[in-house]
């Protein structure tokens, strides 16, 4: 059975622009007049994720993962073509996942919970899931600038897998965790995306993580995808490119 | 242009509530990790009041009752809702900047982040006020009739400052010079508005008097004062509302530019 299309990039392309200064910087946002470096991080890219899918990036440092996943969460905007999302996004980008640094551990959930338009009653009944999950102990009501990026991390984590996600993002967020934490959260997913029907959209460097839950891997080089398929071989394709025997 | 206003305007009708719990998370945020806590935010306004007060009165040897009402009282009621208007120039024209992570960390309307700032500074300022109210009572002038357009005033400046953090703080996240050169003008606008002296009774040039008559910030505050000191209605001066109306049209319009212009530039700049 096909199941629907919930996230689909259309020739897209995104484009940096690298400024020499920050007066330039103005003048070319305002009134597109100076010249720049541009970097196309992101080079007419077209695919399609159906619900339920588990999806990992391959690929260099700047190959234009994590650009893609910012695409998708709404963080940066394409510079051309059209992309299509279906669902609530829960993303964990480049581990803190926006805490507010001053608040402590559980304002952050509230705080989150209110910018993800949740009432507070049904924050309230998620607020011990994540509690326990991020298994912070007293820290939870330290706050989050006395975090380490471990204890950061976690707590995005399990604020993002709690609140339900159509489609969760993770951006390199398990690679800090410790081994256990990281087992737990593997199996979270597993059995987010086999019972919640969940789609997941992953980027690691860690093809072994990958591994355990991703069917299908998407290899980047320079912003243009040169591998689509079953992750296996997206992993032996990924090793090829960096020159890994 | 009419997109981004309605892209504007339906974020702000269905965030309405997010708009005031982060003002009031806003709110914590400014005041916690303090021993004194809340009494800051009136301790520190009471300090620059009479800091004033001290140096007119007795430092210039002008601080005559106006229209019967203590100077000290007249000042207050100018100085209060510019304790809000500093804040906006300030605050208001950074929040972007300070509120960074979610424009770059999360899928998060932008334009509610200078609303919700507003919002929260706006709050502390309405206690302020209210303070201002029950000094005047205690020292004998009752309320009057005048009163009922406050909320009009408030209205007013919170619009104007709304709007203008809206333009201002886009801007000063693509610019940090935007930002100290907003700055930087905090001080003469203080000093060029008519909020520690009567801009009625400039002498000199005429051109000057109207040009310091017409800076909006100089329409609010004597609105606050013709309201609780000089009894008198906003619509008996027609021109002035008109004029001040003009500028709302400006910052509004501004503001729309800016998001049309910025919004998607924001987060690959922050």
């Amino acid at each position: 059975m096909q199941e629907k299309t919930v996230i689909r990039f259309s020739d897209v392309s995104k484009v940096y622009y690298l400024y020499k200064s920050s007066k330039q910087r103005l003048m070319g946002t305002l009134f597109h007049h100076a010249k720049c470096k541009t970097n196309r991080a992101v080079d007419h890219l077209s695919f399609e994720i159906h619900q339920g899918e588990a999806v990992a990036f391959l690929g260099r440092n700047g190959a234009g993962k994590s650009t893609i996943l910012k695409m998708v969460t709404e963080v940066a905007f394409p510079t051309e073509g059209e992309i299509y999302v279906d669902g609530r996004v829960g993303a964990l980008l480049e581990l803190a996942a926006g805490f507010d640094p001053e608040f402590t551990g559980r304002e952050n959930i509230y705080l989150k919970g209110h910018i993800l338009g949740l009432h507070d009653k049904e924050i309230a009944a998620l607020e011990e899931d994540i509690v326990a999950f991020a298994e912070l102990g007293d820290y939870i009501d330290q706050p989050v600038r006395t975090y380490s990026s471990g204890m950061k991390a976690r707590l995005g984590f399990s604020i993002n897998v709690n609140i339900r996600p159509d489609i969760l993002i993770v951006d390199e967020a398990l690679s800090v965790g410790d081994e256990e934490f990281k087992r737990k959260c593997v199996s979270r997913i597993n059995q987010l995306l086999t019972n919640e029907h969940m789609t997941l959209m992953f980027v690691t460097h860690a093809v072994g993580v990958a591994r355990e839950f991703c069917s299908r891997g998407i290899v980047m080089n320079k912003g243009r995808a040169i591998f689509d398929g079953p992750i296996d071989e997206a992993i032996a394709r990924y090793d090829q490119l960096i020159g890994k025997k | 242009m009419i997109r981004a206003m309605k892209e504007i305007v339906t974020d702000h009708i269905h965030n309405i509530t997010q708009i005031f719990k982060l003002a009031k998370a806003d709110l914590i945020k400014t005041y916690r990790g303090a021993a004194l806590g809340w009494w800051w935010a009136v301790i520190k306004p009471c300090m620059t009041l009479f800091t004033y007060w001290f140096a007119f009165s007795y430092g210039f040897r002008s601080g005559k009752p106006v229209e019967g009402v203590p100077f000290f009282l007249w000042m207050a009621v100018g100085i209060t809702p510019w304790f809000y208007m500093s804040e906006m120039l300030s605050q208001g024209t950074e929040s972007i900047r300070k509120y960074k992570y979610m424009v770059t960390k999360m899928k998060f309307p932008v334009s509610i982040i200078p609303t919700f700032v507003s919002v929260s500074k706006m709050m502390v300022n309405l206690v302020l006020f209210l303070i201002v109210m029950i000094l005047f009572w205690c020292w004998g002038f009752a309320p009057s009739i005048y009163y009922l357009q406050i909320p009009f005033y408030v209205l007013m400046s919170f619009l104007f400052f709304t709007l203008w953090a809206q333009f201002a703080s886009l801007m000063a996240a693509i610019s940090q010079d935007f930002a100290n050169l907003v700055k930087s003008f905090i001080t003469p606008i203080f000093w060029l508005s008519g909020i520690l002296w009567r801009t009625d009774n400039f002498t000199g040039s005429v051109w000057i008097r109207r040009f310091l008559n017409l800076n909006p910030v100089t329409f609010l505050t004597s609105g606050f004062r013709d309201a609780l000191i000089f009894n008198k209605w906003f619509w008996e001066t027609p021109k002035k509302c008109l004029y001040f109306a003009c500028w709302l049209v400006v910052l509004w319009v501004l503001s729309l530019w800016a998001y049309k212009r910025l919004r998607k530039d924001i987060p690959d700049v922050l």
